[in-house]
């Protein structure tokens, strides 16, 4: 077992965890898709907010390949996939109350979503 | 999992409080619940997924109640558990232990 010893205390405060993979793994989507988030409820450990499963929003970003948080948290190793930022409307999420103007952004791991029918 | 600490989107919880000048800890202990959260991590009992699943888990009234680092204990507790480092009974009597000191 790994001792933590005081010279290594300031380098984990400054980095913590970091989830960023470097390996080659190819996108499923691109910026300006569209992508519905699927309806997920495993019991086990996900990052996927339920106010955007069965939502349909679009890609503007892709940060770049990271562990997954699913199999990582439970022993079954980092499967890396990219992450993007999807932009749902506000009326997607909250029907009638959203203001049509607003948009929420949310971050969304690769196996969370599929193209929007 | 659809469990309480999926709360985005719920109605009725009161506004987020932000506090001015807020220091790095409210109490001397949670100073120490740091230091035990890295320690565990260096020493490979969990990585960062390992460590949020639990805080999922904790029973949801004592979820709403409990304040950030008090989760952090549970989780650490519960890593520790499952790694065989101790036993829920030496756990639950060290809490025993503490209160009663704290009741003298």
């Amino acid at each position: 077992m790994n001792m933590l010893t005081v010279d290594m205390v300031p380098v984990v405060l400054a980095t913590g965890d970091p989830a960023r993979v470097d390996e080659p793994v190819p996108a499923k989507f691109r910026k300006g898709d569209r992508v519905t988030v699927i309806e997920l409820n495993g019991i086990g450990h996900n990052r996927l907010p339920s106010y955007i499963k069965a939502k349909t929003g679009t890609v503007t970003f892709d940060h770049g390949v990271f562990v997954f948080p699913d199999t990582s948290a439970h022993g079954k190793g980092p499967k890396p996939q990219h992450v993007y930022t999807i932009c749902f409307t506000a009326k997607e999420l909250w029907g009638e109350a959203g203001h049509a103007s607003d948009r929420m952004y949310v971050d969304a791991w690769d196996d969370y979503l599929q193209p929007a029918s | 999992m659809n469990g309480i600490h999926d709360l985005g989107g719920k109605h009725g919880m009161g506004p987020v409080v932000v506090e001015a000048n807020e220091p790095y800890f409210h109490e001397e202990w949670e100073g120490r619940m740091l230091a035990m959260m890295i320690a565990c991590f260096a020493a490979g009992i969990y990585n960062v997924d390992r460590f949020r699943h639990p805080i999922e888990k904790m029973d949801p009234r004592h979820y709403l109640l409990s304040s950030y680092y008090e989760k952090w204990l549970c989780t650490v507790e519960q890593n520790c558990i499952d790694a065989g480092i101790v036993t829920r009974e030496e756990v639950d009597a060290c809490h025993q232990q503490l209160m009663k000191e704290k009741l003298q």
